[in-house]
Parts: C-alpha cells; structure tokens; sequence
C-alpha cells in the first residue's frame, strides 16, 4: 500500500488528535503537537455522492466520505464505489494515497478509501 | 454605545440580470435604500458592501471604492467586506457598530454578488474555495456535499426524513412564489417532487441525500440598508423605525470533520445567543425569522439551534406548519434563500430588508406576519464556521 502522506498532529497537553494542523489546540491551547501518521484502516463516519460537481472534475459524480483512524485522525477522501449500495456510516475502509483529481496537467494525489 | 436604527432599506429582484454588472446592482439597490431614507442633503459618511465573489468572478476587486464613485457619495469612507456568503452580514456588523460608537452618523450597508455569469461547474467551484484548501478542496467536495454529509447525520442520528425537508421546499417556493423580489416564483407539489414517478426526473439527487429542490438557486442580485442613530433616526424618516436591538457572531472550526458533534452548529447557537442577550430577549420573543437556507436542511437545523425547537424537532415542526406564515414562528416568509435566491454577498443584506418590511408592516396581506415586533435573521458563512444573527425589533 502505498504511503498515506497526511500527518495528524497530537496535543501533548490534552491528548486532542487534529487534522488539519492548528497552532493551538482547539480544546486546551495547548502549543506543542506530536506528529501522528495514519495507522490501521479507518471508520466511515460521514458520506454522500455528489452529482453537481465543481470545476476541474469530469467524473459523473464523486463519492466523498470522512473517515476516522484507529489512532484517531479525522480525514476527509474520495470513496472508491460505482453507488451508495453497500455504503454505510460505521463501515471499515482500506485507504491509499492516489490521484483525486487533475489540476493544471498534473495529478493531485490525495485519500481514497476502498469499502472493506 | 447608541441604539442603531434602519432608515432606508432598497432590494432588486434577484435572479439572473445579465444586463448588469456588480456594481450596477449594488448602486440601483444603494439608491432605493437611499431614497427610501430620504435622507437629504444629508451626507453618507461610510459605505460597507458584502461581496464574496468580485475578484474571483469578475476579476474585479476594490468593489465598495467602485460603488462609492458611481453613486457619486466621495469623500465617504468605503470598505469591501469578504466573509464568504457571511459577507453582507459582517458589512452589516461593521455598519451597525460604525453608527454605535458615535463614529458615524450615516452609514450604507450594501451586499451583492453576480453569479451566472460563469457556468454552474465554475459558480460550484468558487463557492467551494471556502472549504480547506489542502485537507477538503482538492477532493471535490461542494457547500451541497458538505450540506448531504450533515443531512445523512441528522437523518441518521435525529430521524430526520426526506418528507420534513420536502415540506420546507415547498413552503419556501410558495412565499417565493408571491415575492416579485425572488428568483423562484414558482409552486411546487409534494407529488411532483417526492411522491410521482417523475420525481426522479423532476428532482434529481444533488448530494445524497439532497435533492434538487432541497437547494437554493445560483443568482445575482444586491440589497441595501441605510443605518443612522435612532434619536436621528425619528427627524429623518417618515418610516417606523427599525432598531437593529442586537446582533453576534461566532467561528466554528474549518473542516466539519474536527468538530466533536458535527451536526451541532454551535456558531449558530452562540451568535443567536449573543444576539438575544444584547437585544434582552428569549426565543420565545421572536416574530419572524429570516434563517440563512441554502439547503433545506439549514432551515430545520437553525430552527433548532436559535431556540426556536429542541434539537431533532425542527424537521418536525415544518411538516407540521409551525413555520409556515400564521404558524407558531413563520420562518422565511420571503421565500428564503431557496426562493429569493442566494447571490452569496447579498443574502445577508437581503435578509435585513425582508425582517425591516416586516416590522414596518409594510408587506402586503398573505406575506405580513400579524404584529410583527422581533425579527431575526441568520446569516451562515462557510458550512457553519463563521455565522451571523442579528435582531432587529420595531421601536
């Protein structure tokens, strides 16, 4: 699989996961962070598919969901599925690090996930 | 601080005005509201204007300088606001807090923002750069991909049904239908959109699991409020004052995704209450409201965080025609967003007008709430992180 490039970053103060990166912790102001790779697969928390889609797309329509890590990073990704069939809030995701769109030519990598 | 009141209000209809430009919106909307003043010889000393779009749209920028000229009101202080489709709420906040202080006795509030001039794919785009650039943008994800997201959440978490939220759309398009300011005029049937076979055709999935008629339309067009003292206020105009009694405004984080709730709006719940507080009032209090619908879905979730219902009995509240005009708490008798439209910098202008007609009781039988003495709005920049609610009370 290839490497997911995105980074989490933990409180040391309260133990709060962020994703993106603040320079605050959002729950305790906190300002030192340890970094956090994704790890394990990750739970669907939040899904739709998308017909109307912007600029930049030629895709008929785009399956976008947030999904959460075993360690507790939030991210958003692009859902590998022809529908919604079998789809579902709580399910497990495999992800990978792939193209999600085309900007200027050139591939913009980012996360997919793959239903389990 | 002085109380502020609202002396001249001017809208023009929403839509789609290719005979226009930007700024030729703003300044026919600026004049109405100047000439509903009738202010005088007396001059503007500052013109704050909501636009989200000017420069990316129209690759035009400085857009309250440009307004300023063309309305011929130099040497006024001009200053555009950009808050995202909260933008012509925060020209307001800037307006009403310029009057308070003592530092201006004259200010125009404008908002507008043309939009279909560029084609839905890019109107679609330019909305969505309000999202995160690195964690949420570059996946393609839309304000109706954020919206069905929250939608699938509350229908998951509260029993939310699509039935609630084709109640709200069909509301909204009737009082959209008798507003000659909105860009929908048009009846729709809960048969033509949910129940017949040709629903599926008739109104397609946006964002699952919103459909068509769950969003507002893409439009241009502007609105324009004028702000003085309230002791001022009762020389100049021969209108009943409107006193804007409170306002807040709060952030949420970026991404939905960090929120600990993410279908708690907790922008909406802190503005509003701010705006209570300051206004010395409850929920219970108010008359209409205009909420910042942009989806169906906003109306029934800003129904609840305003106080308005318990959280999960807004969708219930709608299907039972509490929100209708003559109901409980008429929300959105303009037609709200879905209906008047939602050129993103007006929208928050726009509402201002609507609630000031209603408590100068100016609007005519079948759109006049009764008695009108509170109205409040909501104005919802980005998906909840940066939203505004103002109350305005008739003095």
């Amino acid at each position: 699989m290839s490497e997911i490039k995105i980074t989490g970053y933990k409180c040391t103060e309260c133990g709060r996961v962020h994703y993106p990166q603040h320079e605050q912790c959002l729950s305790c102001k906190g300002r030192d962070f340890e970094p956090l790779a994704p790890e394990g697969d990750a739970t669907l928390l939040a899904y739709t598919q998308i017909f109307n889609l912007p600029w930049g797309f030629d895709e008929r329509f785009l399956i976008i969901g947030v999904g959460m890590f075993e360690n507790g990073i939030k991210a958003m990704g692009q859902i590998k599925a022809d529908s919604l069939d079998g789809i579902a809030t709580g399910m497990k995701l495999k992800p990978s690090w792939e193209p999600v769109r085309v900007q200027y030519g050139e591939p913009v990598l980012g996360l997919k996930y793959e239903p389990v | 601080m002085r109380d502020v009141a609202i002396i001249g209000v001017g809208m023009i209809p929403f839509g789609r005005r290719d005979q226009d430009t930007l700024v030729d919106m703003l300044a026919y909307a600026s004049l109405k509201a100047l000439d509903d003043a009738k202010l005088g010889e007396k001059a503007v000393d500052a013109v704050y204007v909501g636009n989200m779009g000017g420069g990316i749209l129209q690759h035009q920028t400085a857009i309250a300088s440009a307004l300023v000229d063309r309305l011929s009101l130099l040497p006024a202080a001009a200053d555009t606001v950009e808050n995202g489709p909260a933008s012509g709420g925060s020209a307001m906040k800037n307006g009403v807090l310029a009057v308070a202080s003592g530092y201006y006795d004259a200010v125009l509030v404008a908002g507008g923002e043309k939009m279909r001039e560029v084609t839905g794919w890019r109107a679609t785009d330019f909305v969505a750069t309000l999202t995160h650039p690195e964690v949420e943008y570059h996946y393609g994800i839309t304000l109706p991909g954020m919206a069905g997201m929250f939608t699938r959440l509350y229908m998951e978490t509260y029993g939310l049904t699509r039935e609630m939220l084709v109640a709200i759309a069909i509301k909204n398009q009737a009082m959209g239908a008798l507003n000659p300011y909105a860009h929908v005029e048009m009846n729709i049937t809960k048969e033509g959109i949910l129940d017949s076979p040709h629903s599926v055709v008739n109104n397609p999935t946006v964002a699952d699991p919103l459909h068509l008629y769950d969003a507002c339309p893409v439009s241009d067009g502007a609105a324009a409020v004028l702000l003085c003292p309230l002791d001022q206020a009762k020389k100049l105009t021969e209108h009943v004052p409107v006193v804007v009694a409170g306002f807040g405004q709060a952030t949420d984080t970026h991404t939905l995704q960090e929120r600990e709730d993410p279908t708690d709006l907790k922008s909406v719940t802190l503005a509003s209450q701010q705006a209570y507080k300051r206004a010395g009032i409850e929920p219970k209090d108010i008359d209409v409201a205009e909420l910042h619908d942009a989806f169906t879905i906003l109306e029934v979730a800003e129904s609840e965080h305003v106080g308005f219902f318990e959280k999960g009995e807004g969708g219930k509240a709608a299907l039972a025609g509490e929100t209708k005009l003559g109901g409980k708490i008429p929300i959105n008798v303009s037609g709200g967003l879905k209906a008047r439209g939602h050129p993103v910098g007006a929208t928050g202008v726009a509402q201002i007008v609507d609630i000031t007609w209603q408590l100068r009781h100016e609007l005519p039988k079948g759109r006049q709430v009764e008695n009108a003495t509170y109205g409040l709005t909501v104005n919802f920049g980005g998906f909840g992180n940066n939203v505004l609610s103002f109350i305005m009370k008739r003095a």
